[in-house]
């Protein structure tokens, strides 16, 4: 496997299952920082707990570009999925024949996005 | 506080002109300005530029153009709003007694631009949402199919703000297409972010649009037609929450309300409406953050023609910025240049008949994590 890198260094974590994203919680309010701030940008408390994302989260809207955007030949589809953290992430997803459904469950996946310079830049993706 | 008046206003043709530079478009849009006002230009006392990409001193260049130098001068960018802002802090001057008169001129050559060629990304180079591929049409599209799923929108709904604005278009001179289409040709256009089509989707426009502002006592030295901004505001976004739908346009709620209680009116005072219509759905959202119809009745509202010249509340009667186009920095000023004429009854073809009360609003910007557009304006002028 050649060198990788990933589409941002704060927002991932390698740990006993595998990659995931990772965000941080206040330990006062609660509210979820994704990606990590280093003390909470809602109520100013400075006690952060990190947290790992987690991988399955609901299909609030999507839609496909068939132009080229950032660094992926169209058709490029990207939806908006909802956390059960109670946060929404926009992310890639995997094209699908069947095309998507509002309100599905989606499946984060960690995956090549594009390959820079030789080097494998790693992101997520859900299915 | 003082009022401010709407003195002078000018508009260059908007379209694809790459062969004009950014002074050269300026200066004809402040020189119209000026000639409008029926000023000597030597009495503008303060000035602001607006543009949104690869500006540098625009003020300063511009103006060196019409024999204006040494005097206070900003260069303003917020984004689409950039224009809006300018105006903004002009009235802030002219109101709080700083200055008596004074010059914004907003101004974009968006076709020899940095963004020329591509779809627009947020600015950010490690936005989050850049990167995984979001762009100004993508972020209106996912809005676009939330509206098919939770409110019904068929697609000829989400096109129909671009039908009515491209046959608006076509009574405004300076429009960059001033061809009506059908909402089958709207629909069958080139796919750009599913649902929207390429005829969905504002152009690239080069242009500029410049005002002159100046107290009550200088206005009625020059004109008895005093159309004045009864209120301006300009707010951001906020932290972006799930619990929130993203076809509710929080920030611009927030600014109509400010906007309305600032000019002691209500949505039904409107006579006429100018504002973002980057990408064609956002206008049903817009029509319920602006409370001209009740939350959820977008579509239903728009439908009954309610926004069409001659209807209960006209909205982009220039043809906003799907036709009449969207230079980024001249839109903000643009909208207000655009209701001034409609207060004073010249807007020819077009006019808005009666018009005595007309908002001004204008949005833009986006960054990952916030409830975008993340800067807006409204001016609410009245006769």
């Amino acid at each position: 496997m050649g060198d990788r890198v990933f589409i941002r260094d704060d927002i991932f974590k390698e740990g006993p299952n595998g990659i995931s994203l990772v965000a941080n919680k206040c330990t006062s309010c609660g509210k979820i920082a994704f990606p990590k701030t280093d003390y909470c940008l809602h109520c100013f408390n400075k006690e952060m707990k990190e947290v790992e994302l987690s991988r399955k989260g609901k299909l609030y809207s999507y839609t496909i570009s068939y132009y080229p955007v950032s660094k992926f030949k169209p058709p490029h589809a990207m939806g908006l999925i909802d956390l059960p953290e109670g946060i929404r992430i926009l992310a890639p997803l995997v094209m699908s024949d069947g095309g998507f459904k509002v309100g599905a469950e989606m499946e984060m996946v960690i995956d090549t996005v594009w390959t820079e310079d030789d080097k494998e830049v790693i992101g997520y993706k859900f299915r | 506080m003082r009022d401010v008046v709407v003195l002078g206003v000018g508009q260059t043709m908007f379209g694809k002109l790459p062969n004009s530079t950014v002074d050269e478009l300026g200066s004809q849009a402040a020189k119209k300005a000026i000639e409008d006002a029926g000023i000597d230009p030597r009495g503008i006392q303060i000035a602001y530029s607006a543009r949104a990409v690869d500006a540098q001193v625009n003020a300063q260049s511009i103006l060196k153009r019409i024999g204006i130098t040494r005097i206070e001068m900003h260069n303003v960018e917020n984004a689409c709003a950039s224009g809006s802002t300018a105006v903004h802090l002009l009235w802030k001057d002219i109101a709080y007694g700083i200055y008596d008169m004074g010059i914004v001129i907003g101004v974009e050559t968006m076709t020899t631009s940095s963004l020329a060629g591509r779809l627009i990304p947020p600015s950010g180079k490690d936005d989050l949402n850049r990167l995984v591929g979001e762009t100004m049409p993508s972020s209106f599209a996912l809005i676009g199919r939330r509206l098919m799923e939770t409110r019904g929108a068929t697609r000829e709904d989400l096109a129909y703000p671009s039908v009515k604005n491209h046959r608006n278009a076509c009574m405004n001179p300076v429009a960059q297409y001033k061809k009506p289409f059908t909402v089958e040709e709207i629909i069958n256009s080139k796919m750009v972010c599913d649902p929207l089509t390429l005829f969905q989707c504002c152009p690239f426009t080069d242009g500029s649009a410049a005002v002159v502002l100046c107290s009550e006592a200088v206005a009625k030295r020059h004109t008895t037609k005093l159309i004045k901004i009864a209120s301006s505001v300009i707010m951001s976004g906020d932290y972006e929450t799930a619990d929130e739908e993203i076809t509710r346009f929080s920030t611009v709620e927030r600014l109509s309300n400010a906007a309305y209680e600032k000019a002691g009116i209500g949505p039904k005072d409107l006579d006429l409406i100018e504002l973002h219509d980057a990408f064609s759905p956002e206008e049903i959202c817009a029509y319920e953050a602006l409370g001209i119809c009740n939350p959820g009745d977008g579509i239903s509202f728009m439908r009954s023609g309610a926004t069409e010249i001659g209807g209960k509340i006209p909205v982009n009667p220039s043809g906003g910025l799907l036709s009449l186009g969207h230079p980024l920095g001249a839109s903000g000023t643009r909208v207000v240049c655009e209701v001034t004429l409609h207060l004073r009854g010249e807007a020819g073809e077009r006019q808005i008949r009666g018009a005595k009360v007309g908002m001004a609003e204008m949005v833009g910007g986006y960054i990952a994590g916030m409830t975008n557009p993340v800067a807006g304006g409204i001016q609410i002028l009245k006769n």
